[in-house]
């Protein structure tokens, strides 16, 4: 047991938080406001990660033949850090790096790899997922969408909902039944669909975390050719389950909280409220939630670099990320006062992006029961 | 990185499981607290008449096996790591303190200043400021003051700890609750004594510290005990455990301890820096708090019985919690440590 970085570990983080220094503009903290889904973000995204790819920085992780530099999961838990602590300067893209791409590395075939994988590792795409339904969120099986084969094709139909990123991007990661009446993990496949297919439309969903956060995708009759399937047809769960497994802790989002705390306590001192003891307990507390989630984080990230499988401390990690997440975005309201208020000032922007945390990406009442049955091993009803 | 413990790390965790079958454990626990324990109050019986509530066998056997010494033989890492076993155990003998506050004191034989060597043990510490109940008071050889000047909290505890010696019978044993052989120590008790090298400061970063160790084991114990009862406790035709409502809450337990625990490592391997001591005795007694309620809520009124082992670990969780100030103070020293100038 030891707990510290590598050399090269802490010079990659110092070189990387230096880059970022140098590299955002001036005006990156009102730019990067709305999240990595808003038009400004989207774009700036891909003439950042051209810089970053120029460096070597947007693919570390990538094994060499694909571009990569073999970078440890540590490394890749430092660029996730130091990037979502900043407020995702990659938009919308850190999903490509972190899962789409490994997962087409894994299963697609060499015509799929030639198109997607430079595309992604020299920063000039952007993709959604196309996964939760309006009858299927949290209970992500119970999927309906139809992808029916006819000939060299697949012809979709159905409906994706909650897609952040889906006004930007370039494809998506469809998840469809291509098998007709099956049920729960069977009949599904990954599909690779370009998002300017005829047959596809989009609404947003107005919603008050954010500017065109939410959408609903439908396909109508949209037809793409069988090429697109990612993996076996009809096996796509285990495609999928395979790209989770990138995505094991998520964003380090307790880089992000400690981020923000450090500049409440700024904002704190300039106020005149840091001598009270109350908002020095509210902010030491809040920074026992960040220490706490990112040690459980580094957990998993060990788990990973020994190559060992995903264990429910996944779950663990999750609850603890997404909490101070959370609890912080509601500290920054209360220490901001009425200044929170405004759209657009700091409170307000971080409490955006705290909101749907512990919603997204599987919500902490499937976490919890994940460790009450596979940790705890409490009985089945 | 590396979360896993290491072969000469298993190695003490075995060698420390071993002593703690046979010397620690609920039943023990229960024993001493009790029913005045026949036994050893023969076998000690020239110590004193209160010695049944202290696990002296324990004590003895953690001392002749070289754990209160692991900090120097090895590291706090380890002292940590035995300690979280001891409290897990619910050992009822001063080994946090001997192991990563006494054996953190400093004597550097380079330093002319630090000539105090080991210290007997038993050892009680101690807020200089206090005046109520003390762990272990009333069956230590020596009691380590520390000065809080008004707030333990403040980073600025600038002057250095004392160390009194106690005659046996000096601290009045009383009687508490709350897990723990305790003495009552008086305002004018924690006076004099000899100054040692360490500031207060620093001391108090290997209390929390500590504290954090403790509170993990004993938490741990406690949900256990509880996951346990609930998963054989039927009531409506099933067992409690399986009631959805009932693990999300020890599930969100298990993530606080979860954290404590790896928060105690990494602070142990650091050897106890202000802030990151700070941080991890604010989040582990803040979640004692949590683990008492929650175990106790669901465990029914079999929880509050002598009869249930909860007890034994759920109440000392209490105990820790009001040591050194409690939460609020171990918070409001991170934010003064992070945040607030130079004394960080």
């Amino acid at each position: 047991m030891q707990f510290e970085w590598t050399a090269d570990d802490k010079r990659f983080r110092e070189e990387l938080a230096r880059f970022l220094d140098e590299t955002l503009p001036a005006d990156w903290d009102e730019l990067s406001k709305e999240g990595p889904g808003s038009d400004a973000q989207a774009e700036f995204s891909k003439v950042f990660c051209r810089r970053l790819a120029e460096r070597g920085w947007l693919t570390p992780h990538w094994p060499s033949a694909y571009g990569g530099r073999d970078a440890t999961p540590w490394q890749h838990a430092v660029l996730s850090e130091e990037m979502w602590s900043r407020g995702e300067p990659r938009g919308p893209q850190y999903m490509n790096v972190n899962w789409i791409g490994p997962t087409i590395m894994e299963f697609g075939s060499d015509e799929q790899k030639a198109l997607h994988l430079p595309a992604i590792s020299e920063g000039r795409v952007l993709w959604c997922q196309g996964f939760s339904e309006p009858e299927a969120g949290s209970d992500l099986v119970a999927l309906r969408t139809a992808a029916e084969r006819d000939g060299d094709d697949y012809v979709i139909n159905g409906t994706k909902i909650w897609t952040s990123y889906a006004n930007h991007a370039d494809y998506c990661f469809l998840l469809a039944r291509t098998e007709p009446e099956s049920k729960r993990h069977k009949g599904i496949s990954v599909l690779l669909v370009p998002m300017n297919t005829p047959g596809i439309e989009l609404r947003e969903i107005p919603s008050v975390v954010g500017h065109r956060y939410f959408h609903e995708v439908f396909f109508t009759d949209a037809r793409v050719p069988a090429s697109c399937r990612l993996g076996p047809e009809n096996e796509g769960w285990a495609v999928v389950s395979h790209a989770l497994q990138y995505e094991r802790v998520g964003a380090p989002r307790y880089a992000r909280a400690a981020r923000t705390l450090d500049r409440l306590a700024d904002y704190a001192r300039e106020n005149g409220t840091l001598d009270d003891p109350t908002i020095q307990e509210k902010l030491g507390h809040a920074r026992t939630m960040c220490e706490a989630a990112r040690l459980l984080s580094y957990k998993v990230i060990d788990q990973r670099a020994k190559g060992l499988p995903p264990s429910a401390d996944t779950n663990v990690a999750r609850v603890a990320g997404t909490t101070v997440d959370r609890a912080v975005g509601e500290l920054a309201l209360e220490i901001c006062g009425e200044n929170a208020l405004a759209d657009g000032s700091f409170a307000d922007a971080n409490f955006r992006m705290s909101m749907t945390a512990g919603v997204a990406v599987g919500a902490t009442e499937i976490q919890l029961n994940l460790i009450a049955s596979r940790i705890l091993r409490l009985p089945k009803e | 990185m590396d979360f896993d413990t290491s072969e000469e790390q298993q190695a003490v965790l075995d060698a420390v499981g071993v002593l703690l079958d046979r010397h620690a454990g609920p039943k023990r626990a229960i024993q001493l607290a009790r029913e005045l324990a026949n036994e050893d109050a023969n076998e000690d019986s020239n110590e004193g008449a209160h010695e049944d509530t202290y696990d002296h066998a324990l004590d003895r056997a953690l001392a002749e096996g070289g754990f209160n010494d692991i900090a120097r033989s090895m590291s706090s890492l380890e002292a940590a790591l035995v300690t979280e076993a001891v409290a897990k155990a619910g050992g009822r003998c001063a080994f946090a303190t001997a192991a990563l506050v006494a054996a953190n004191l400093g004597d550097d034989p380079n330093d002319p200043h630090d000539s105090h060597g080991p210290i007997e043990g038993p050892i009680a510490i101690a807020l200089r400021s206090e005046d109520g109940p003390v762990r272990f008071a009333a069956h230590a050889k020596h009691l380590l003051v520390i000065s809080n000047a008004g707030n333990a909290n403040s980073a600025g505890n600038n002057g250095n700890a004392h160390l009194i010696a106690l005659e046996p019978g000096v601290i009045e044993p009383v009687s508490s609750n709350f897990g723990y052989p305790m003495g009552l120590v008086p305002n004018a008790m924690r006076r004099g004594g000899r100054a040692l090298t360490q500031e207060n400061a620093r001391i108090i970063d290997w209390w929390r510290l500590a504290l954090a160790a403790e509170a993990t084991g004993t938490m741990q114990s406690a949900l256990d005990v509880t996951v346990e009862y609930l998963s054989r406790r039927r009531q409506f035709g099933r067992t409690i455990g399986s009631f959805q409502a009932v693990q999300h809450r020890l599930a969100e337990c298990f993530v606080q301890i979860e954290a404590a625990r790896w928060l105690t490592y990494e602070c142990a391997a650091q050897g106890a820096p202000r802030e990151g001591a700070a941080t991890v005795a604010a989040h582990a007694l803040a979640a004692a708090a949590r683990v008492f309620t929650e175990t106790h809520q669901l465990s029914g009124a079999i929880g509050f019985t002598h009869e249930h082992d909860l007890h034994v670990w759920s109440m000392r969780l209490h105990a820790l919690r009001t040591e050194l100030g409690g939460v609020a103070g171990h918070r409001r020293a991170i934010a003064h440590s992070r945040w607030m100038g130079p004394q960080r």
